[in-house]
């Protein structure tokens, strides 16, 4: 009786379960319900112009999409279309996972729209188009005007030193620090911003391929930020702080200042008021220029994709101009389309920093050498431990940078190997 | 007078007291749990170390509902938790019986590999598991799930299962065998349902283990219409920010079912447990 | 033979073959092909990986530094976790054991933690840990054992605390458990027998007690440990293994090594480094509660 029971319990159970069949397979890597609805809204457009198509969407949360993704694609299991960050496309290019987009740009007639950065990233693995890129991740300094009011400073810092002082001032304020550190998972970009602004250059390499990051001057860059923690002028606890707590820590006023991308404006202006924060360039160094880090994400094709051109066809309707806009609203990154820059929602008053910053020659924006093999492990990985390691003081600056440009170096050369 | 009184009361108050500061310990967190979920999201900083927020809202609760897929993934983990529960149950109770009522060849070698099984990380076995599952349609898939929580969960449940057999004595099915019922029979109609507390006791056991598992569900099971409710708590952390408050009441809400489930069973893991713990 | 006693020779094997086939298709046979990588180089989506190395991840292992810090801090936070849980776990169960009103209801609540999942309990201790957002600085520093208001997590020297607080917390239950049931398992005779010939409550204890409970303390013991030094959720969601490593346990450094470097190669070397030493710890407690009993 109990048996019976017992296996009837389970076949309703499992014939609950769902089947599946799909004919393309689009994956969205960070995440956000947003974007998801939004991306939903843009593959309904896609599925009217294509009856009998239908595009099974898989978001994964962006915390475990890097080790997931990977697991699904050496299991063999490939989607067609996948969300691409920067960070990620030489170790998917790298290996011929991805298709090449060139027959498709070459066909395409918005190919001509795009500017001219946008294809350079494209082409940033191999010199071959691997992903058609939505936007652009520009760092520019976000200050809490609130705290900057209590503390007496009317202007955010033009400058690497008027920054240090303005910290200085901030950090008087009881339970207030001035820079919100990024001592966690993704802090390579401050330690490249601060280091390459005092070193006064953004090369990784020198001519014969062996890196820059142990040069005097990036040493002094790393050694600044450090003593900036060291010295209290950062919260005590920011050497564990991933992106979520950078921001929470931003809009709580626990500190005042905090680099960051377009896309944390999504999570601000939901919790700050308009008045209360802006975005200004980001302060210049010695040689009176500056290098925020730029990034980028796009769309990429697998090359085991058994539907090549349908899939190209629904990068298209993810990325035509019309569709770039609905995706930029709710990413909030900057256009790849030379037009879109007059568009009303690049108008507002809070774009203008980032403006500002590709208006002004003295700013340089800084690619990171994403298209070197393992990148996705330094920056998530090796940086993390030696930066917390020596923000801490259990290492000096000279040995992190040591460790970093001896892994550089390894991987440019593992990179000119796989090239020949 | 006053020493009897300081004979019985003093160790009656001491008790009294050592368990409130357990029970206090054990429902603190809890209760944080409980007081993010309720705080609204402006006061969730500026009120952040405050026992109780100035003001408490249930939107976070009708968010989850209403907005989110949460009902969906209550609705798998449902269906996984309590299948695997049952089908782990039913295998461990028979090896369970097996490992109390017979000496058998290779019996050590059976007891060896349930042991083995459960001294490696299984982070490694992630990937093998992958490749295994994928050509048989079992990745992205409720059953899948349900299959390798089952194997994850049998061994333990085993050796629970056979505590609780140890606990009954052989006399009974040997009587009923007597009366010319094989034992297969005896074991259905005079054991099983003498060990019904042990029964529930390794159910809940294994539901509320199959409950909480986030590794495999995530690594697994990619489309949000297979997703449990671990994997979904995750979903409320996006690049771009944390919903802690709705991901507290999503903790909260999905609490109820295994804690009510927990409060109805740990009696009997107890009274279970006991006559064959020792000998275990 | 007839084909009576042949069926009664069989019994036991078709009673434990369902688990057996599921737990050597689903466990022992992706265990096995995890832990071959260990003597391939074998990196994840890299076409050109695979080739056979012998034993080099296992060279490599020894000028590993990540690799000796986790091995140190999964050993600390093995023991600190196990002593604690078994020690508050025992505490609780000698409460629990004698009667007085209201003790199902006690007891339902003191359980609750283990209901709790671990990466829900991790995000909850991390909440109360953060001194913006959480109540537990603040009485440090009231109790004197801080000096500020901070956030241990990112203290390197303190930081293993925090997860080691969140698994104490969440494993007293499972002691307790099955200790209470060990102890009511033990026949009440015998205490009063011991409390005829003048033995006090702490001797009773001792004499009585302890090496009646002693079988169920080295398997419960044995098993949690095992399960401790493998279980990294916690950890990852509170510390994710830092700062600079501070809390980095073998088998979160294993996770690090196979989905961040995608090294399978190594990591799956890493893990059976972790499973002999695992396999060398429950052997020797096997022995050691073979030879106890044998005394008893």
């Amino acid at each position: 009786m109990m048996l019976k029971w017992l296996l009837l319990t389970l076949v309703l159970a499992l014939s609950a379960l769902p089947a599946r069949a799909d004919e393309l397979r689009l994956v969205e890597v960070l995440s956000s319900p947003e974007r998801t609805e939004t991306l939903k809204h843009l593959v309904a457009g896609f599925e009217a112009r294509h009856p009998g198509t239908h595009v099974e969407i898989t978001s994964l949360a962006w915390g475990s999409a890097f080790e997931k993704l990977a697991t699904m694609v050496a299991a063999g299991d490939i989607p067609d279309v996948v969300e691409m960050p920067d960070r990620w496309l030489s170790l998917y290019a790298g290996n011929g996972q991805l298709e090449s987009l060139e027959p498709y740009l070459a066909r395409w007639p918005e190919t001509r729209g795009l500017n001219e950065r946008a294809l350079t990233v494209a082409r940033s693995v191999a010199d071959t188009a691997y992903m058609l890129p939505y936007g652009f991740y520009l760092r520019a300094l976000y200050y809490n005007k609130a705290v900057f009011r209590q503390a007496g400073i009317a202007e955010p810092p033009k400058t690497l030193e008027e920054l240090r002082a303005d910290a200085a001032r901030i950090a008087q304020l009881p339970g207030k620090s001035g820079y919100c550190l990024r001592g966690g998972p993704g802090g390579l970009n401050g330690w490249v911003m601060f280091g390459a602004s005092i070193a006064g250059g953004n090369a990784f390499f020198h001519e014969d391929g062996t890196s820059t990051l142990n040069d005097p001057g990036w040493v002094a860059g790393t050694s600044w930020l450090i003593d900036l923690y060291q010295k209290g002028l950062a919260p005590k606890d920011s050497v564990n702080w991933g992106f979520n707590e950078v921001v929470a820590g931003f809009y709580t006023g626990t500190c005042a200042m905090v680099d960051q991308d377009p896309d944390a404006l999504i999570a601000l202006k939901a919790r700050m008021r308009a008045e209360d924060f802006g975005v200004a360039p980001w302060p210049k160094g010695p040689n009176g220029k500056a290098y925020p880090t730029l990034g980028f994400a796009g769309w990429s094709i697998f090359k085991r994709s058994a539907h090549k051109d349908l899939a190209w066809d629904l990068v298209v309707a993810l990325n035509d101009p019309a569709g770039n806009l609905a995706w930029n609203q709710q990413t909030g990154a900057l256009p790849i389309y030379t037009a879109a820059a007059h568009d009303p929602l690049y108008a507002g008053a809070i774009y203008q920093g980032w403006f500002a910053e590709l208006a002004d020659p003295d700013v340089v924006p800084t690619l990171m050498p994403t298209y070197l093999p393992g990148f996705a492990y330094f920056a998530d990985s090796l940086v993390v431990r030696s930066s917390q390691q020596a923000l801490l003081g259990q290492i000096s600056p000279a040995t992190m940078n040591k460790q970093w440009a001896a892994y550089l170096t390894k991987a440019r050369r593992k990179q000119a190997e796989g090239v020949k | 007078m006053s020493k009897t009184l300081s004979r019985t009361l003093l160790p009656r108050l001491l008790h009294a007291l050592a368990l409130a500061a357990f029970v206090a310990f054990a429902l603190f967190p809890l209760f944080w749990l409980l007081k993010v979920s309720l705080t609204p999201d402006d006061l969730m900083y500026g009120e952040g170390v405050r026992l109780w927020p100035s003001r408490v809202t249930l939107d976070h609760y009708g968010a989850v509902l209403r907005h989110s897929q949460f009902p969906l993934f209550f609705r798998n983990s449902l269906i996984v938790s309590t299948a695997t529960g049952l089908l782990a149950t039913a295998a461990a109770s028979a090896a369970g019986y097996a490992f109390s009522r017979f000496r058998f060849p290779g019996k050590a070698w059976v007891v060896g590999v349930m042991l083995i099984s459960q001294m490696f990380p299984l982070v490694i076995i992630v990937a093998p598991i992958f490749r295994l599952l994928a050509p048989l349609g079992l990745t992205n898939s409720l059953t899948g799930l349900v299959v390798v929580y089952t194997a994850f969960n049998t061994p333990f449940a085993a050796f629970l299962m056979q505590s609780f057999f140890e606990a009954i004595p052989k006399d009974l099915e040997e009587a009923a065998m007597m009366d010319g019922a094989t034992r297969f029979q005896a074991l259905r109609r005079v054991i099983l349902p003498l060990t019904l507390p042990g029964l529930a006791a390794t159910g809940g056991f294994v539901f509320t283990a199959a409950w909480s598992e986030l590794l495999f569900s995530l690594m697994l099971n990619s489309s949000a219409a297979v997703s449990t409710f671990p994997a979904g708590l995750l979903g409320f952390v996006s690049k771009f920010s944390v919903d802690f408050g709705q991901m507290m009441a999503a903790g909260v809400l999905a609490l109820l079912p295994v804690g009510a489930f927990f409060l109805l069973i740990q009696r009997y893991l107890v009274q279970g447990l006991t006559a064959g713990a020792v000998k275990g | 033979m007839t084909r009576r006693a042949l069926a009664l020779k069989l019994e036991p094997y078709f009673y434990t073959a369902p688990s057996l086939l599921l737990i050597a298709a689903i466990m022992l046979v992706p265990l096995v092909t995890g832990l071959s990588y260990a003597f391939h180089d074998l990196i994840l989506l890299d076409p050109l990986s695979g080739d056979f190395v012998g034993l080099d991840h296992f060279r490599e292992m020894l000028d590993d530094d990540g690799f000796w810090t986790a091995l140190r801090n999964t050993v600390v936070w093995t023991a600190v976790s196990v002593a604690l849980q078994f020690t508050f776990g025992l505490i609780l169960a000698l409460l629990l054991n004698r009667p007085f009103p209201g003790r199902g209801l006690v007891q339902a609540l003191v359980f609750l933690p283990w209901a709790v999942p671990g990466f829900l309990s991790g995000l909850t201790w991390a909440w109360l840990f953060n001194p913006v957002i959480g109540p537990l600085p603040h009485w440090l520093q009231g109790l004197g054992l801080l000096a500020t208001p901070e956030n241990i997590l990112s203290d390197p020297h303190l930081a293993l605390w925090g997860p080691i607080a969140a698994n104490v917390w969440w494993g007293i239950p499972f002691f307790a458990i099955t200790l209470l049931a060990a102890l009511q398992s033990i026949p009440k005779d015998i205490y009063e027998a011991a409390a005829m010939d003048g033995a006090g409550p702490l001797l009773r204890f001792r004499r009585v007690t302890l090496p009646l409970l002693a079988p169920t303390i080295a398997i419960t013991v044995m098993l949690r440990t095992v399960w401790v030094a493998n279980f990294a959720e916690l950890i990852v969601v509170m510390t994710k293994g830092g700062p600079a490593d501070a809390t980095q346990i073998l088998s979160s450094y294993i996770f690090t090594l196979a989905f961040q470097r995608l090294d399978f190669g190594y990591a799956s070397a890493v893990a059976a480094v972790l499973l002999l030493l695992l396999l060398a710890y429950a052997a020797a407690v096997m022995v050691l509660r073979h030879a106890m009993t044998e005394r008893a």
